[in-house]
């Protein structure tokens, strides 16, 4: 593993290093302001604490927690766009997204005091990844709805550095401004990193001409395997970082140089593991799933939001000097969420373009995989007698129509496999609908 | 005057096409006409195959697991002589029809090679044939042969 940048900066000493015991304080007074703005604004929280015979007057330290409702992902679909804001609608400044879990999208909504937590946020993972004002830092990942490329742009500009807004795509381009300008800090999707190592090796540069010295990767799963590829590849030092749209988006968690594990900002939210089963709570060092409540935010503030991602957190004194919990690499999800390029896909959401088409059978299977670093997804369709053609215009037509439909509700490119009939296996039990090639 | 044809969907892999035609050999099926429109992920084999062997050859390609289907096509006999074919196509065009696919039989009749042909708009074209005296071929023709 590298090491060339030794020295931890901190982006907020008095937060970020606070002691645990005042941490849990100022964690607690925050809880109970959240719970009662919650309480008094969003009337789905306020029927869920009702029915479970809880008063905002009941939460009044973080070990009430448990006594509070969970809020799930499907609550941000049923209650689309502004039912669970809390902030008027005037007071919102920002709108990001992500995709649902059936096709239809998901929004939160920020006030200018939120967009300014999830910068900090960012400011903080950046100069963690050895960041500063005179740092180049390049932004790869895509602007827009996707927290990634704004999220990345905010926390980079906070911290003073010169901000390099690529977005993503455009890859012979990206290297040549990374050389030209001698960017030292690349922010984008590991699997894009790697993209972009192995186009500057094509390209005939070598690692050594450019400055790059580390970066922030995130937005999809990556293993230990893949960052000692990527620093290999890159000659740099590139760290975690963990995020999502519902909560504020990249920054929740991220790794210093240590790179054991991604510091949860503690002060901003409340994280915690739960048996995904009984839904109780459970101890440091135990896997489960991962919940976070928003403590700071305004707009939407989440109460116990259920990740569906599986981790461990770790509460041992880092060397960097942050109090604050460490979080491991997700190991898996209790759902079929697949994140394919940053994006998140549910095989549901192919499910329902599926059924929605003529004569289109509703047996497909997903296989993910990645080629030259990127992610690629096949969706093989089992033919039906409606389906089929004795032209080829015809049946390329409806492969094409099909992969249409998915990229306009999913958003991302797909290649569409038409299979014979039945050649799909059926299942008893839940339907195995996804083959992951990849080495994550 | 149509005739039958079955076509088949494969996809592009190595053997696929084996399958089938030791499917159609176990059940005794004589293939008399075949074409293969292939595309880098699959490919469609259109076969003539007699009348009373469309039925069971269709059953059996189903129950293996293969997408097969029938549909009609004209098959015309075109002279063995240079400019025959063009003959034909000139009457397509003046029709300003277009034509999906086009493929020949494995047989001579009457001095004749056989061609199969799907068009947008068949009608049209096959009285056109008959005005222009094109001999074409009924399935009874085919199934004698």
């Amino acid at each position: 593993m590298r090491s060339a940048l030794k020295e931890h900066k901190i982006y907020d000493p008095q937060m970020e290093c606070m002691n645990r015991d005042e941490l849990r304080e100022l964690q607690s007074k925050r809880l109970r302001e959240t719970v009662k703005l919650e309480y008094e604004n969003v009337p789905l929280y306020r029927a869920r604490m009702d029915a479970k015979g809880v008063k905002p007057e009941d939460i009044r330290t973080v070990e009430d927690l448990r006594l509070l409702p969970f809020s799930e992902k499907t609550d941000l679909r049923d209650e689309f766009p502004f039912g669970l804001f809390a902030a008027p609608k005037s007071q919102i400044v920002r709108i990001q997204g992500s995709s649902g879990t059936t096709g239809k999208p998901i929004v939160a909504g920020y006030t200018q005091n939120d967009v300014e937590i999830w910068t900090e946020m960012v400011a903080r993972a950046i100069t963690a990844a050895g960041g500063g004002k005179e740092d180049i830092i390049q932004v790869a990942y895509g602007y827009g709805l996707f927290t990634g490329g704004l999220g990345a742009h905010q926390g980079a500009t906070k911290i003073g550095a010169m901000v390099l807004p690529m977005s993503s795509g455009n890859t012979q381009r990206q290297v040549l401004m990374m050389k030209e300008l001698g960017v030292t800090m690349l922010c984008c999707t590991p699997s894009y990193a790697t993209f972009l190592g192995e186009t500057i090796r094509e390209m005939g540069i070598k690692p050594e001409e450019l400055k790059l010295k580390s970066g922030c990767f995130g937005a999809e799963p990556w293993s230990e395997e893949m960052r000692a590829k990527l620093e290999e590849l890159l000659g740099i030092d590139a760290c975690d970082i963990y995020g999502l749209t519902e909560i504020a988006g990249p920054g929740v968690a991220f790794e210093c140089l240590e790179k054991k594990g991604m510091h949860v900002n503690e002060d901003h939210v409340i994280v915690e593991i739960i048996d995904p089963v009984t839904e109780e709570p459970l101890p440091y060092g135990e896997a489960g799933e991962l919940v976070f409540t928003t403590i700071t935010k305004t707009g939407m503030p989440m109460l116990r939001y259920r990740t569906h991602d599986i981790c461990r957190l770790d509460a041992s004194e880092c060397k960097c000097g942050r109090t604050h919990v460490r979080m491991e690499k997700i190991s898996g999800r209790t759902d079929d969420m697949l994140v394919i390029s940053g994006v998140n896909v549910f095989p549901s959401q192919i499910e329902s373009v599926l059924v929605g088409l003529d004569g289109v059978s509703p047996h497909y299977m997903l296989v993910v995989d990645r080629v030259k670093s990127l992610d690629k997804l096949e969706v093989q369709v089992e033919l039906t007698e409606e389906m089929f053609s004795d032209t080829v215009a015809e049946v390329e037509k409806l492969r094409d129509d099909i992969k249409e439909k998915i990229k306009s509700v999913v958003g991302i490119n797909t290649k569409i496999q038409l299979v014979p009939p039945k050649s799909i296996p059926r299942s008893e039990g839940k339907a195995k609908r996804i083959i992951d090639k990849r080495n994550i | 005057m149509f005739i039958s044809q079955i076509s088949v969907y494969l996809e592009n892999a190595r053997g696929t096409l084996r399958e089938m035609t030791k499917l159609l050999a176990e059940n005794e099926v004589d293939i008399m006409a075949l074409s293969i429109a292939d595309t880098t992920n699959f490919g469609i084999v259109r076969l003539i195959i007699r009348e009373n062997c469309i039925d069971n050859a269709l059953k059996h390609l189903k129950n293996a697991g293969f997408m097969a289907k029938k549909n009609d096509v004209i098959c015309v006999g075109i002279p063995n002589k240079p400019g025959a074919l063009d003959h034909i196509l000139a009457i397509i065009e003046e029709a300003d029809v277009s034509i999906e696919y086009i493929y020949s039989f494995n047989y001579n009749v009457d001095g004749n090679a056989l061609f199969v042909l799907r068009l947008m708009e068949s009608e049209k074209v096959i009285e056109l044939f008959k005005e222009n005296n094109i001999k074409m071929y009924s399935q009874e023709d085919i199934n004698r042969l």
